[in-house]
């Protein structure tokens, strides 16, 4: 069988002299676009051998929106819906990080409790993600109980942002030159409630599934990504830590207010398995969730009244040139290219970055030898948004 | 290449990962029992019992065209094209109405129509509005069978019927 990519045969996977002897064709195995485990529509096509894994090739655009080109025909108020859903999980920090992009290019003061408004709000949405990364990972492993125990958190991030901003996945919320509306004081002493109460379902997850036997056998030791394959692959997020390097653009390269903050960065340690298997990706998300925890403590603490939105005009037109700004979102390092005619109303060319691009490349590395559950292991503790995937 | 490789340990291993894996799963059992009676259901049964939508919630949206001065300016901020309007000058001798805020009408709205069913909700269009006409609902049970019922045509009377329920 002839591929796109035309890979030709595959070599089978020796693991000892019985199966070498054993050893008959390949079997193409379809995982996808419509399987639970690959959260969205991936597709991966699968050369087996028995139960092993020879090749996985991952077939990408059935969720592809030509956003990219979409934007060339907006205004950029406009890009900011279609924005939302490139990763419709974490939509607050996917226009934090456009609205940044736009910023840099006009040169707006946004003022400073939009500013803490958004580091509020990004810190929640990483909670959110990391929650759904969390239910679904285990669901995949075939727990269903902890997804419910996320969701319900998940819900009260959720509802919060509904009255904040009118919408519960696609929010439009952060704007060009500071955030839409502002927040009442109820509903940030019901943001610093959830960071109480989430501290103590954080615990909770801990027993119910991190030190889980059945769940360490299942993830400890599987999928290695070693820290020169994330390198050579461009990784970054959670993939890149779980690989054990101390890599954040929030304490690196601070943008907004973060320099201000404390929190520290966790990374992969390798406490069980080893560095930069599914399990340290995994403990990197759920202590990722309590830093985020300090960090809305302290922006709620830093909050004093004061305008929500800058000085921005009414009709927003561009100098000519280039801009590129990243910043970290709960997958990774999401950046946006902005390509602007002289006073042009819509972008010459707006080029995103994907981080759960990069980290889809790097399945068909580390899959060769992998029994398919545990691939199905891998594919979950990447944590993968195939909105942002496609865009 | 990375091959998982189970080795088989001693009989000590053995028995060891067999209590660690019995203790475990039951800690995380006895987090899900005390769920039966100490925890309260957290979920809504959904056709019986209904949530309050907060104030600021995006559902279908509303123009309330005796307000609507057909400035276009909605129809020139959606995102995805959605809006639909058309006006005329007014007829001679008829005399100028005004807005609810005050601001004259100088064209007849002859199409106000709106394609729910490629609408993003995003509210672009209710935060330029400038005699705050089009507003977001709180209806968001407007299934329909043909896509093309998904248009709702603003001018027409059932359509402004709604205009009690909704605007205060």
């Amino acid at each position: 069988m002839q591929t796109r990519w035309d890979i030709g045969e595959p070599e089978a996977p020796t693991i000892n002299s019985e199966t070498e002897q054993l050893k008959s064709e390949l079997l193409t195995l379809n995982m996808g676009p419509q399987h639970p485990a690959t959260h969205g529509v991936l597709r991966i096509e699968i050369w087996t051998d028995s139960e092993i894994v020879a090749h996985a090739i991952p077939h990408l655009g059935y969720l592809h929106r030509c956003m990219e080109k979409h934007a060339e025909n907006l205004d950029y108020r406009g890009i900011i819906p279609f924005v939302d859903r490139l990763d419709y999980l974490a939509a607050m920090n996917m226009e934090w990080t456009y609205a940044m992009t736009v910023e840099k290019m006009l040169g707006t003061e946004v003022p400073r409790r939009a500013e803490l408004l958004r580091i509020i709000t990004g810190e929640l949405q990483r909670i959110a993600s990391h929650l759904m990364a969390f239910g679904t990972y285990a669901l995949d492993l075939g727990a269903f109980t902890p997804f419910l125990y996320a969701f319900e958190e998940r819900e009260k991030i959720l509802r919060l942002f509904e009255e904040v901003s009118g919408s519960r996945l696609l929010y439009n919320y952060i704007w060009i030159g500071g955030v839409w509306n502002d927040w009442t004081n109820e509903q940030i002493e019901r943001a610093s409630q959830f960071c109480d109460t989430m501290e103590e379902e954080a615990k909770k997850y801990h027993e119910l599934v991190s030190t889980n036997k059945i769940f360490i056998e299942r993830t400890a030791n599987v999928g290695v990504m070693s820290l020169q394959d994330c390198f050579d692959y461009g990784a970054s997020g959670p993939v890149l830590r779980g690989s054990g390097f101390k890599w954040d653009l929030r304490k690196n390269i601070p943008y907004s207010l973060y320099s201000e903050f404390d929190f520290d960065v966790p990374v992969g340690t390798g406490e069980v398995g080893q560095v930069g298997d599914c399990w340290n990706r995994y403990i990197v998300r759920m202590k990722e969730v309590v830093e985020s925890i300090k960090i809305i403590r302290q922006a709620i603490a830093k909050l004093e009244p004061g305008p929500v939105m800058g000085k921005v005009p009414k009709i927003i037109k561009l100098p000519k040139g280039e801009v590129y700004v990243r910043a970290e979102c709960p997958r990774g390092e999401l950046a946006f290219h902005l390509v602007s005619e002289e006073g042009g109303k819509k972008p010459y060319r707006l080029k995103v970055k994907s981080p759960c691009f990069t980290h889809v490349s790097m399945l068909p590395h580390i899959a060769p030898g992998q029994m398919i559950a545990d691939f199905v292991a891998s594919v979950g503790s990447i944590d993968i948004v195939l909105g942002e995937v496609d865009r | 290449m990375n091959t998982t490789v189970h080795q088989t340990g001693s009989v000590k291993d053995y028995f060891s990962s067999l209590y660690k894996g019995v203790t475990s799963t039951a800690k995380g059992m006895w987090i899900t029992f005390k769920y039966v009676w100490a925890v309260k259901p957290v979920s809504i049964e959904y056709p019986e019992v209904r949530e309050v939508l907060p104030e600021r919630a995006r559902m279908r949206l509303f123009n309330d065209v005796q307000n609507c001065i057909s400035c276009t300016q909605c129809a020139m901020a959606c995102p995805v094209d959605c809006i639909y309007i058309a006006s005329e000058k007014m007829p001679e001798g008829s005399e100028i109405k005004k807005t609810s805020n005050g601001q004259p009408i100088r064209l007849l709205l002859t199409q106000f129509t709106i394609d729910t069913a490629l609408c993003c909700y995003c509210g672009l269009c209710t935060t330029v509005c400038p005699t705050e006409c089009l507003t977001h609902s709180h209806d968001y049970e407007f299934s329909q069978y043909t896509i093309d019922s998904m248009k709702y045509d603003y001018l027409a009377p059932d359509v402004i019927s709604w205009r009690d329920r909704i605007v205060k």
